[in-house]
Protein backbone atom coordinates (compact mmCIF):
# COMPACT_ATOMS: atom_id res chain seq x y z
CA UNK A 1 0.00 0.00 0.00
CA UNK A 2 0.92 3.19 -0.06
CA UNK A 3 2.14 5.99 -3.01
CA UNK A 4 5.89 6.35 -3.21
CA UNK A 5 5.25 9.80 -5.25
CA UNK A 6 2.83 12.12 -7.01
CA UNK A 7 3.14 9.92 -10.29
CA UNK A 8 2.22 6.73 -8.94
CA UNK A 9 -0.80 8.24 -7.43
CA UNK A 10 -1.88 10.16 -10.45
CA UNK A 11 -1.59 6.63 -12.18
CA UNK A 12 -4.06 5.48 -9.56
CA UNK A 13 -6.65 8.23 -10.20
CA UNK A 14 -6.87 8.39 -13.94
CA UNK A 15 -7.41 4.17 -13.50
CA UNK A 16 -10.35 4.91 -10.86
CA UNK A 17 -11.77 8.07 -13.17
CA UNK A 18 -10.15 10.24 -11.20
CA UNK A 19 -7.74 12.51 -13.02
CA UNK A 20 -9.07 14.70 -15.94
CA UNK A 21 -6.12 15.35 -18.37
CA UNK A 22 -6.48 18.45 -20.29
CA UNK A 23 -4.21 19.87 -23.42
CA UNK A 24 -5.97 22.52 -24.52
CA UNK A 25 -5.16 26.42 -23.84
CA UNK A 26 -5.20 27.72 -20.80
CA UNK A 27 -5.03 31.03 -20.01
CA UNK A 28 -2.76 31.44 -16.37
CA UNK A 29 -4.65 34.39 -15.09
CA UNK A 30 -8.04 34.16 -14.09
CA UNK A 31 -8.84 30.86 -16.06
CA UNK A 32 -6.19 28.33 -13.95
CA UNK A 33 -6.90 29.72 -10.73
CA UNK A 34 -10.87 29.32 -11.58
CA UNK A 35 -10.24 25.89 -12.43
CA UNK A 36 -8.42 24.78 -9.13
CA UNK A 37 -11.48 26.56 -7.19
CA UNK A 38 -13.92 24.57 -9.47
CA UNK A 39 -12.47 21.20 -8.13
CA UNK A 40 -13.25 21.33 -5.07
CA UNK A 41 -16.88 22.28 -5.37
CA UNK A 42 -17.86 19.01 -7.64
CA UNK A 43 -18.46 16.80 -5.02
CA UNK A 44 -17.59 13.63 -2.88
CA UNK A 45 -16.06 12.50 -6.37
CA UNK A 46 -14.71 15.46 -8.11
CA UNK A 47 -11.31 14.71 -10.01
CA UNK A 48 -7.78 15.92 -9.93
CA UNK A 49 -6.25 17.61 -13.57
CA UNK A 50 -3.72 17.88 -15.22
CA UNK A 51 -2.74 19.93 -17.31
CA UNK A 52 0.01 20.67 -20.12
CA UNK A 53 -0.69 23.77 -22.01
CA UNK A 54 -0.53 27.39 -20.25
CA UNK A 55 -0.16 30.24 -21.40
CA UNK A 56 3.44 30.64 -21.86
CA UNK A 57 3.90 27.10 -20.23
CA UNK A 58 3.11 24.82 -23.02
CA UNK A 59 4.68 21.97 -22.28
CA UNK A 60 4.86 21.93 -18.97
CA UNK A 61 2.94 19.98 -16.70
CA UNK A 62 0.58 21.20 -13.83
CA UNK A 63 -1.95 19.24 -11.48
CA UNK A 64 -4.43 20.34 -8.87
CA UNK A 65 -7.07 18.69 -7.11
CA UNK A 66 -4.87 15.84 -5.89
CA UNK A 67 -6.37 16.14 -2.37
CA UNK A 68 -9.62 18.03 -3.78
CA UNK A 69 -12.48 15.63 -3.07
CA UNK A 70 -13.62 12.76 -0.48
CA UNK A 71 -13.00 9.86 -3.19
CA UNK A 72 -9.25 11.15 -3.56
CA UNK A 73 -8.74 11.72 -0.38
CA UNK A 74 -10.10 7.95 0.24
CA UNK A 75 -7.78 6.36 -2.87
CA UNK A 76 -4.41 8.02 -0.81
CA UNK A 77 -5.39 6.53 2.24
CA UNK A 78 -6.01 2.50 -0.06
CA UNK A 79 -9.86 3.00 0.27
CA UNK A 80 -12.26 2.35 -2.17
CA UNK A 81 -12.90 5.72 -3.80
CA UNK A 82 -16.75 5.51 -2.50
CA UNK A 83 -15.37 5.80 1.38
CA UNK A 84 -17.46 8.25 3.52
CA UNK A 85 -16.27 10.68 5.50
CA UNK A 86 -17.08 8.57 8.43
CA UNK A 87 -15.25 5.61 7.83
CA UNK A 88 -11.86 7.36 6.42
CA UNK A 89 -12.22 9.49 9.43
CA UNK A 90 -12.91 6.71 11.50
CA UNK A 91 -9.98 4.52 9.53
CA UNK A 92 -7.65 7.54 10.06
CA UNK A 93 -8.29 7.43 13.19
CA UNK A 94 -7.16 3.90 14.50
CA UNK A 95 -4.30 4.07 11.81
CA UNK A 96 -2.67 6.75 14.41
CA UNK A 97 -3.12 4.95 17.20
CA UNK A 98 -1.65 1.88 15.92
CA UNK A 99 1.24 4.03 14.33
CA UNK A 100 2.25 5.38 18.33
CA UNK A 101 5.31 6.90 18.43
CA UNK A 102 5.71 6.09 14.33
CA UNK A 103 8.89 4.74 15.88
CA UNK A 104 8.52 1.15 13.56
CA UNK A 105 8.34 3.76 10.33
CA UNK A 106 10.39 2.55 7.14
CA UNK A 107 12.79 5.17 6.29
CA UNK A 108 15.63 4.84 3.58
CA UNK A 109 18.02 6.75 1.96
CA UNK A 110 18.41 6.17 -1.97
CA UNK A 111 21.39 7.29 -3.76
CA UNK A 112 21.01 8.78 -7.43
CA UNK A 113 17.79 9.82 -6.83
CA UNK A 114 14.99 10.65 -9.09
CA UNK A 115 14.21 14.11 -7.51
CA UNK A 116 17.75 15.16 -8.73
CA UNK A 117 18.28 14.01 -12.51
CA UNK A 118 18.19 17.47 -13.77
CA UNK A 119 20.60 19.86 -11.47
CA UNK A 120 19.95 24.03 -12.20
CA UNK A 121 22.10 26.13 -9.92
CA UNK A 122 22.93 30.23 -9.28
CA UNK A 123 22.23 32.70 -11.78
CA UNK A 124 20.42 29.74 -14.34
CA UNK A 125 17.36 29.49 -11.99
CA UNK A 126 14.85 31.57 -13.11
CA UNK A 127 11.72 30.68 -10.62
CA UNK A 128 8.96 32.30 -13.13
CA UNK A 129 10.17 30.65 -16.27
CA UNK A 130 10.61 27.38 -14.53
CA UNK A 131 7.99 26.69 -12.44
CA UNK A 132 4.08 27.21 -13.84
CA UNK A 133 3.52 30.14 -11.39
CA UNK A 134 0.31 31.89 -11.11
CA UNK A 135 -1.32 34.40 -8.98
CA UNK A 136 -4.00 32.52 -7.05
CA UNK A 137 -6.24 35.67 -5.50
CA UNK A 138 -6.30 38.94 -7.80
CA UNK A 139 -5.17 41.50 -4.33
CA UNK A 140 -1.58 38.43 -3.72
CA UNK A 141 1.26 40.45 -3.62
CA UNK A 142 2.59 38.14 -6.20
CA UNK A 143 2.87 34.31 -6.90
CA UNK A 144 2.97 32.17 -4.56
CA UNK A 145 3.96 28.25 -4.25
CA UNK A 146 0.86 27.00 -2.43
CA UNK A 147 1.78 23.28 -1.87
CA UNK A 148 5.01 23.19 -0.39
CA UNK A 149 6.86 20.85 2.03
CA UNK A 150 9.47 23.09 3.50
CA UNK A 151 12.13 20.97 5.25
CA UNK A 152 14.36 22.24 8.31
CA UNK A 153 16.47 21.04 10.71
CA UNK A 154 17.22 21.49 14.66
CA UNK A 155 19.70 23.50 14.16
CA UNK A 156 21.25 22.40 17.88
CA UNK A 157 20.56 18.51 17.01
CA UNK A 158 21.18 18.41 13.24
CA UNK A 159 21.35 14.98 12.73
CA UNK A 160 18.58 13.93 14.54
CA UNK A 161 15.19 13.00 12.14
CA UNK A 162 12.84 13.26 14.76
CA UNK A 163 13.19 16.88 15.18
CA UNK A 164 13.68 17.91 11.67
CA UNK A 165 10.43 19.57 10.65
CA UNK A 166 8.07 19.04 7.15
CA UNK A 167 5.78 21.99 7.03
CA UNK A 168 3.38 23.75 4.95
CA UNK A 169 4.80 27.35 4.56
CA UNK A 170 3.71 31.05 2.58
CA UNK A 171 6.51 31.18 0.12
CA UNK A 172 6.03 34.34 -2.24
CA UNK A 173 8.73 34.37 -5.43
CA UNK A 174 10.49 37.13 -4.94
CA UNK A 175 12.50 37.60 -8.58
CA UNK A 176 14.19 34.98 -9.87
CA UNK A 177 16.26 33.18 -7.47
CA UNK A 178 14.87 34.37 -3.81
CA UNK A 179 11.42 33.84 -1.91
CA UNK A 180 9.92 35.12 0.64
CA UNK A 181 8.79 33.18 3.56
CA UNK A 182 6.01 33.68 5.68
CA UNK A 183 6.83 30.87 9.18
CA UNK A 184 5.40 31.74 12.28
CA UNK A 185 7.46 32.32 15.58
CA UNK A 186 4.59 29.69 17.28
CA UNK A 187 5.81 26.83 14.44
CA UNK A 188 8.68 24.08 14.62
CA UNK A 189 10.73 26.17 11.65
CA UNK A 190 10.58 29.32 13.09
CA UNK A 191 12.28 27.57 16.32
CA UNK A 192 14.71 26.78 13.99
CA UNK A 193 15.16 29.98 12.40
CA UNK A 194 15.65 31.65 16.02
CA UNK A 195 18.11 28.84 16.56
CA UNK A 196 20.02 29.72 13.55
CA UNK A 197 20.08 33.60 14.41
CA UNK A 198 20.81 32.79 17.76
CA UNK A 199 24.42 30.99 16.18
CA UNK A 200 24.50 33.86 13.57
CA UNK A 201 24.83 31.61 11.22
CA UNK A 202 22.24 30.41 7.54
CA UNK A 203 19.88 28.17 8.13
CA UNK A 204 20.08 25.43 5.29
CA UNK A 205 16.30 25.00 3.78
CA UNK A 206 14.49 22.98 1.24
CA UNK A 207 11.30 23.31 -0.56
CA UNK A 208 9.95 20.31 -1.73
CA UNK A 209 6.70 20.50 -4.50
CA UNK A 210 5.02 17.69 -6.27
CA UNK A 211 5.22 14.69 -3.39
CA UNK A 212 3.71 11.81 -2.60
CA UNK A 213 0.17 13.01 -1.58
CA UNK A 214 0.86 11.41 2.22
CA UNK A 215 3.73 13.71 2.75
CA UNK A 216 1.60 16.91 1.91
CA UNK A 217 -1.28 15.28 3.92
CA UNK A 218 1.66 15.37 6.75
CA UNK A 219 3.24 18.57 5.92
CA UNK A 220 -0.11 20.01 7.21
CA UNK A 221 -0.75 18.01 10.13
CA UNK A 222 0.14 19.57 13.53
CA UNK A 223 2.61 17.24 14.33
CA UNK A 224 4.70 17.53 18.20
CA UNK A 225 8.24 19.29 17.12
CA UNK A 226 10.08 16.14 18.25
CA UNK A 227 7.69 13.91 15.50
CA UNK A 228 8.55 12.92 12.24
CA UNK A 229 6.95 13.53 9.43
CA UNK A 230 8.53 11.49 6.82
CA UNK A 231 7.91 8.69 9.54
CA UNK A 232 4.16 9.12 10.04
CA UNK A 233 3.82 9.20 6.50
CA UNK A 234 5.77 5.83 5.98
CA UNK A 235 3.83 4.63 9.16
CA UNK A 236 0.26 5.70 8.29
CA UNK A 237 0.44 5.23 4.73
CA UNK A 238 2.03 1.94 5.56
CA UNK A 239 4.83 1.99 3.06
CA UNK A 240 8.67 2.64 3.17
CA UNK A 241 9.51 5.77 2.73
CA UNK A 242 12.34 6.99 0.52
CA UNK A 243 14.58 9.69 1.50
CA UNK A 244 18.11 11.33 0.57
CA UNK A 245 20.16 14.22 1.19
CA UNK A 246 19.97 17.57 -0.46
CA UNK A 247 22.89 18.20 -2.80
CA UNK A 248 23.92 21.16 -0.20
CA UNK A 249 22.57 20.44 3.07
CA UNK A 250 22.37 17.89 5.46
CA UNK A 251 18.47 17.71 5.09
CA UNK A 252 16.84 14.56 4.20
CA UNK A 253 14.05 15.14 1.24
CA UNK A 254 11.75 13.15 -0.53
CA UNK A 255 13.66 11.64 -2.86
CA UNK A 256 10.97 11.23 -5.53
CA UNK A 257 9.60 14.85 -5.43
CA UNK A 258 9.01 16.48 -8.76
CA UNK A 259 10.96 19.30 -7.63
CA UNK A 260 13.76 20.35 -4.81
CA UNK A 261 14.47 23.68 -4.33
CA UNK A 262 17.79 24.06 -2.21
CA UNK A 263 18.56 27.36 -0.20
CA UNK A 264 19.52 29.08 2.93
CA UNK A 265 18.04 31.62 4.86
CA UNK A 266 20.43 33.94 6.58
CA UNK A 267 20.12 35.53 9.49
CA UNK A 268 17.91 38.49 10.34
CA UNK A 269 17.14 39.56 6.86
CA UNK A 270 13.79 40.86 6.62
CA UNK A 271 11.83 41.77 3.68
CA UNK A 272 8.24 42.69 2.93
CA UNK A 273 5.49 39.46 1.62
CA UNK A 274 2.26 39.81 1.08
CA UNK A 275 -0.85 40.07 0.57
CA UNK A 276 -1.58 36.55 0.59
CA UNK A 277 -5.60 35.12 0.47
CA UNK A 278 -5.45 32.86 3.37
CA UNK A 279 -7.67 29.85 4.24
CA UNK A 280 -10.51 31.72 6.16
CA UNK A 281 -11.42 33.74 3.08
CA UNK A 282 -9.46 36.85 3.96
CA UNK A 283 -6.45 38.69 3.00
CA UNK A 284 -3.45 38.42 4.95
CA UNK A 285 -1.28 41.80 5.28
CA UNK A 286 2.01 43.22 4.13
CA UNK A 287 4.53 42.30 7.05
CA UNK A 288 8.45 42.01 6.90
CA UNK A 289 9.59 38.31 6.68
CA UNK A 290 12.55 35.91 6.09
CA UNK A 291 13.80 35.28 2.86
CA UNK A 292 15.30 32.16 1.02
CA UNK A 293 18.53 32.60 -1.23
CA UNK A 294 17.91 29.65 -3.60
CA UNK A 295 21.12 28.40 -4.49
CA UNK A 296 19.70 25.06 -6.71
CA UNK A 297 16.98 23.95 -8.17
CA UNK A 298 17.01 19.73 -8.61
CA UNK A 299 14.13 18.03 -10.50
CA UNK A 300 13.00 15.14 -12.19
CA UNK A 301 12.95 14.81 -15.81
CA UNK A 302 9.72 15.85 -17.61
CA UNK A 303 8.76 17.40 -13.83
CA UNK A 304 4.63 17.86 -13.03
CA UNK A 305 4.09 21.43 -10.88
CA UNK A 306 1.44 20.36 -7.98
CA UNK A 307 -0.59 23.35 -6.83
CA UNK A 308 -3.57 23.80 -4.24
CA UNK A 309 -6.52 26.69 -4.42
CA UNK A 310 -5.84 28.24 -1.15
CA UNK A 311 -8.82 31.96 -0.20
CA UNK A 312 -11.79 31.49 -0.90
CA UNK A 313 -14.28 31.10 2.17
CA UNK A 314 -15.19 27.80 2.02
CA UNK A 315 -15.24 24.22 -0.26
CA UNK A 316 -11.05 24.74 -0.79
CA UNK A 317 -8.91 22.00 -1.63
CA UNK A 318 -6.80 23.33 1.04
CA UNK A 319 -9.77 22.86 3.30
CA UNK A 320 -10.08 19.28 2.25
CA UNK A 321 -6.57 18.42 2.74
CA UNK A 322 -6.18 19.59 6.49
CA UNK A 323 -9.93 18.45 7.25
CA UNK A 324 -9.20 14.63 7.83
CA UNK A 325 -6.26 15.18 9.88
CA UNK A 326 -7.70 18.04 12.26
CA UNK A 327 -10.76 15.68 13.18
CA UNK A 328 -8.69 12.53 13.49
CA UNK A 329 -5.65 14.35 15.35
CA UNK A 330 -8.98 16.30 17.87
CA UNK A 331 -10.50 13.05 18.35
CA UNK A 332 -8.15 10.93 19.35
CA UNK A 333 -7.15 13.75 21.99
CA UNK A 334 -10.23 14.22 22.88
CA UNK A 335 -10.49 10.64 23.92
CA UNK A 336 -7.58 10.40 25.93
CA UNK A 337 -9.29 12.14 28.99
CA UNK A 338 -13.07 11.66 27.49
CA UNK A 339 -13.44 8.06 26.33
CA UNK A 340 -17.47 9.77 25.79
CA UNK A 341 -16.91 11.13 23.04
CA UNK A 342 -18.22 9.36 19.62
CA UNK A 343 -17.13 12.03 16.84
CA UNK A 344 -15.19 15.51 16.26
CA UNK A 345 -16.24 17.29 12.84
CA UNK A 346 -13.70 20.15 12.57
CA UNK A 347 -13.54 20.15 8.85
CA UNK A 348 -14.70 23.70 8.64
CA UNK A 349 -11.79 26.66 8.24
CA UNK A 350 -9.78 23.93 9.69
CA UNK A 351 -11.93 23.51 13.10
CA UNK A 352 -12.50 27.17 13.65
CA UNK A 353 -16.08 25.79 14.20
CA UNK A 354 -16.12 22.42 15.73
CA UNK A 355 -19.02 20.25 16.32
CA UNK A 356 -18.24 17.26 18.89
CA UNK A 357 -20.80 14.59 19.71
CA UNK A 358 -20.72 12.89 23.19
CA UNK A 359 -22.66 10.96 25.37
CA UNK A 360 -21.92 12.74 28.68
CA UNK A 361 -21.15 10.98 31.94
CA UNK A 362 -23.26 13.02 34.12
CA UNK A 363 -25.34 16.32 34.33
CA UNK A 364 -22.79 19.39 32.81
CA UNK A 365 -20.35 17.39 31.26
CA UNK A 366 -20.84 18.23 28.20
CA UNK A 367 -19.43 21.84 29.12
CA UNK A 368 -16.24 20.27 30.54
CA UNK A 369 -15.81 18.16 27.46
CA UNK A 370 -16.01 21.82 25.23
CA UNK A 371 -13.26 22.89 27.40
CA UNK A 372 -11.23 20.48 27.13
CA UNK A 373 -11.38 21.03 23.18
CA UNK A 374 -11.09 24.25 23.89
CA UNK A 375 -7.73 23.66 25.62
CA UNK A 376 -5.96 21.20 22.67
CA UNK A 377 -2.93 22.16 21.34
CA UNK A 378 -4.89 23.15 18.48
CA UNK A 379 -8.00 24.04 19.74
CA UNK A 380 -6.38 26.88 21.60
CA UNK A 381 -6.11 29.07 19.09
CA UNK A 382 -8.37 27.64 16.39
CA UNK A 383 -11.42 26.32 18.03
CA UNK A 384 -13.33 29.62 18.45
CA UNK A 385 -17.03 28.29 17.70
CA UNK A 386 -17.64 24.61 19.65
CA UNK A 387 -20.62 22.51 19.27
CA UNK A 388 -21.49 19.75 21.47
CA UNK A 389 -24.32 17.45 20.56
CA UNK A 390 -25.68 14.27 21.66
CA UNK A 391 -23.83 11.13 20.95
CA UNK A 392 -26.87 10.14 18.95
CA UNK A 393 -26.36 13.21 16.17
CA UNK A 394 -23.61 12.64 13.47
CA UNK A 395 -21.85 15.59 13.52
CA UNK A 396 -21.41 15.54 10.31
CA UNK A 397 -24.82 15.39 9.27
CA UNK A 398 -25.53 19.70 9.07
CA UNK A 399 -29.35 18.65 8.99
CA UNK A 400 -29.23 16.43 12.17
CA UNK A 401 -26.79 18.98 13.91
CA UNK A 402 -29.52 22.21 13.32
CA UNK A 403 -32.01 19.24 14.92
CA UNK A 404 -30.24 19.66 18.22
CA UNK A 405 -29.65 23.39 17.87
CA UNK A 406 -33.04 24.08 17.34
CA UNK A 407 -34.56 21.77 20.01
CA UNK A 408 -32.48 21.35 22.82
CA UNK A 409 -30.69 24.76 23.58
CA UNK A 410 -31.46 26.76 26.21
CA UNK A 411 -29.63 29.78 25.71
CA UNK A 412 -29.53 31.20 29.36
CA UNK A 413 -27.81 27.80 30.24
CA UNK A 414 -25.91 25.99 27.37
CA UNK A 415 -24.68 29.40 25.51
CA UNK A 416 -21.88 31.09 26.63
CA UNK A 417 -18.18 32.67 25.60
CA UNK A 418 -14.95 33.43 27.38
CA UNK A 419 -13.32 36.92 25.90
CA UNK A 420 -9.73 37.54 25.24
CA UNK A 421 -8.38 34.12 24.29
CA UNK A 422 -5.64 33.09 21.82
CA UNK A 423 -7.16 33.45 18.35
CA UNK A 424 -5.94 33.66 15.23
CA UNK A 425 -4.78 37.24 13.17
CA UNK A 426 -6.53 36.08 10.07
CA UNK A 427 -10.17 36.31 11.14
CA UNK A 428 -11.90 40.57 10.73
CA UNK A 429 -13.96 39.58 13.59
CA UNK A 430 -11.47 39.39 16.09
CA UNK A 431 -10.59 43.11 16.31
CA UNK A 432 -7.22 42.68 18.57
CA UNK A 433 -5.47 40.05 17.30
CA UNK A 434 -3.83 37.83 18.36
CA UNK A 435 -6.61 37.74 21.05
CA UNK A 436 -9.89 35.59 20.27
CA UNK A 437 -12.41 34.50 22.43
CA UNK A 438 -14.50 31.14 22.28
CA UNK A 439 -18.17 30.87 22.20
CA UNK A 440 -19.80 26.95 23.53
CA UNK A 441 -23.08 25.78 22.68
CA UNK A 442 -24.31 22.69 24.51
CA UNK A 443 -26.70 21.32 22.30
CA UNK A 444 -26.97 17.73 24.29
CA UNK A 445 -30.15 16.84 25.88
CA UNK A 446 -29.81 17.95 29.72
CA UNK A 447 -29.52 15.05 32.33
CA UNK A 448 -31.28 15.48 35.91
CA UNK A 449 -31.35 17.31 37.99
CA UNK A 450 -30.26 19.82 35.06
CA UNK A 451 -34.03 20.74 33.70
CA UNK A 452 -35.77 19.55 30.88
CA UNK A 453 -39.48 18.91 29.91
CA UNK A 454 -40.34 15.57 30.43
CA UNK A 455 -41.29 14.94 27.00
CA UNK A 456 -41.15 11.19 24.63
CA UNK A 457 -38.73 11.17 22.30
CA UNK A 458 -40.09 9.44 18.80
CA UNK A 459 -38.47 6.33 18.35
CA UNK A 460 -35.86 5.66 15.96
CA UNK A 461 -36.84 2.69 13.61
CA UNK A 462 -34.10 -0.02 14.40
CA UNK A 463 -33.34 -1.27 10.14
CA UNK A 464 -33.64 2.27 9.03
CA UNK A 465 -29.95 2.24 8.52
CA UNK A 466 -29.46 -1.09 7.06
CA UNK A 467 -32.40 -0.53 4.86
CA UNK A 468 -30.64 3.02 3.34
CA UNK A 469 -27.34 0.70 2.99
CA UNK A 470 -29.24 -2.11 1.33
CA UNK A 471 -31.67 0.66 -1.18
CA UNK A 472 -28.22 2.72 -1.92
CA UNK A 473 -26.33 -0.75 -2.99
CA UNK A 474 -29.25 -1.04 -5.48
CA UNK A 475 -29.46 2.21 -6.88
CA UNK A 476 -25.44 2.24 -7.53
CA UNK A 477 -25.90 -0.85 -9.72
CA UNK A 478 -28.75 0.86 -11.45
CA UNK A 479 -26.03 3.57 -11.92
CA UNK A 480 -23.15 1.68 -13.17
CA UNK B 1 10.23 50.73 -14.46
CA UNK B 2 7.92 52.50 -11.95
CA UNK B 3 6.24 49.58 -9.98
CA UNK B 4 2.36 49.23 -9.79
CA UNK B 5 2.12 48.66 -6.00
CA UNK B 6 4.81 51.12 -4.45
CA UNK B 7 5.27 53.07 -7.33
CA UNK B 8 8.76 53.64 -6.94
CA UNK B 9 11.40 53.50 -10.29
CA UNK B 10 12.12 49.88 -8.35
CA UNK B 11 10.93 47.23 -11.03
CA UNK B 12 11.95 45.65 -13.89
CA UNK B 13 11.60 42.77 -16.36
CA UNK B 14 13.10 39.20 -14.67
CA UNK B 15 11.22 36.96 -17.17
CA UNK B 16 9.49 35.68 -20.37
CA UNK B 17 7.10 33.37 -21.62
CA UNK B 18 9.76 30.16 -21.69
CA UNK B 19 8.04 28.36 -24.24
CA UNK B 20 9.26 31.39 -27.01
CA UNK B 21 5.34 32.42 -27.47
CA UNK B 22 5.71 36.05 -26.23
CA UNK B 23 2.77 35.54 -24.03
CA UNK B 24 3.57 37.36 -21.63
CA UNK B 25 6.65 39.04 -19.26
CA UNK B 26 7.43 39.28 -15.93
CA UNK B 27 7.54 42.52 -13.51
CA UNK B 28 9.59 42.57 -9.96
CA UNK B 29 10.01 45.50 -7.83
CA UNK B 30 13.08 44.85 -5.55
CA UNK B 31 11.82 47.08 -2.94
CA UNK B 32 8.02 45.90 -2.08
CA UNK B 33 8.35 42.64 -3.84
CA UNK B 34 5.55 43.16 -6.03
CA UNK B 35 5.71 40.54 -9.07
CA UNK B 36 3.09 40.55 -11.81
CA UNK B 37 2.91 39.92 -15.56
CA UNK B 38 1.85 42.48 -18.46
CA UNK B 39 -0.91 40.04 -19.53
CA UNK B 40 -3.12 40.10 -16.50
CA UNK B 41 -6.38 41.63 -15.97
CA UNK B 42 -6.93 45.08 -16.18
CA UNK B 43 -7.49 45.37 -12.15
CA UNK B 44 -4.01 43.78 -11.61
CA UNK B 45 -2.13 45.24 -14.97
CA UNK B 46 -3.19 49.02 -15.32
CA UNK B 47 -2.72 51.36 -12.08
CA UNK B 48 -5.40 53.15 -12.75
CA UNK B 49 -8.14 50.13 -12.07
CA UNK B 50 -6.23 48.82 -9.46
CA UNK B 51 -8.14 48.35 -5.83
CA UNK B 52 -6.65 51.46 -3.14
CA UNK B 53 -6.57 48.55 -0.62
CA UNK B 54 -3.67 46.88 -1.83
CA UNK B 55 -1.26 49.67 -3.05
CA UNK B 56 1.80 50.50 -0.65
CA UNK B 57 2.98 54.07 -2.16
CA UNK B 58 1.69 55.48 1.09
CA UNK B 59 2.70 52.97 3.31
CA UNK B 60 5.76 53.62 5.69
CA UNK B 61 8.01 50.36 5.00
CA UNK B 62 9.87 50.92 8.42
CA UNK B 63 6.83 50.36 10.13
CA UNK B 64 5.69 47.01 8.76
CA UNK B 65 5.05 44.51 10.94
CA UNK B 66 8.59 42.27 11.43
CA UNK B 67 8.55 38.47 11.85
CA UNK B 68 10.68 38.02 15.23
CA UNK B 69 11.55 34.59 16.19
CA UNK B 70 12.68 33.49 19.97
CA UNK B 71 13.77 30.04 20.41
CA UNK B 72 12.68 27.80 23.39
CA UNK B 73 15.18 25.56 23.22
CA UNK B 74 18.77 26.16 24.41
CA UNK B 75 22.10 24.78 22.58
CA UNK B 76 23.02 21.52 23.34
ZN1 LIG C 1 7.07 48.01 -5.46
Amino acid sequence: MGFKDLRSFLSKLEEEGQLVRYSEPIALSPDWSDITRALPRMGQYGPAILADNLEGYKGKKIVAGVHASLANCALMFGHSKHTSLQDQINSLGKRWVAAGDASSAKLVWVENPPCQEVIIEGDDVNLYELLPLHRLNPSDGGFYLPKTCVVTKDMYSPDDIDSENVGTYRCQIHGPNTIGINISNMHDAGEHIAQAEALGVPMPIAICLGNDPMLDFMASTPLKSDESEYKYAAALGDFTYELTKATLSNLDVPANAEFVIEGEILPFERFPEGPFGEFPGTYSGVGKTCRIHVKRVTHRKDPIYSTIYIGGRSETESDMLLALNTCSLLYNQLRVDFPQVRAVNAMYQHGMTTIVSAKPRSPGHAKTIALRVACTPHGTDYCRNIIMVDAEVDPFNLTEVMWALSTRVRCEEDVFFIPSTPGLPLIPADVRPPLGRKLVIDATTPIPPDEFRPSKVVEPYQKSTDWRDTIAKIQQQLQK
Amino acid sequence: MKCLRCLRESADVVAKAPDGSGAWEVYYCTECNYSWRNNETEEISVLEKRDAWGQLDKVDFNQMRVNVYRAMKKPV
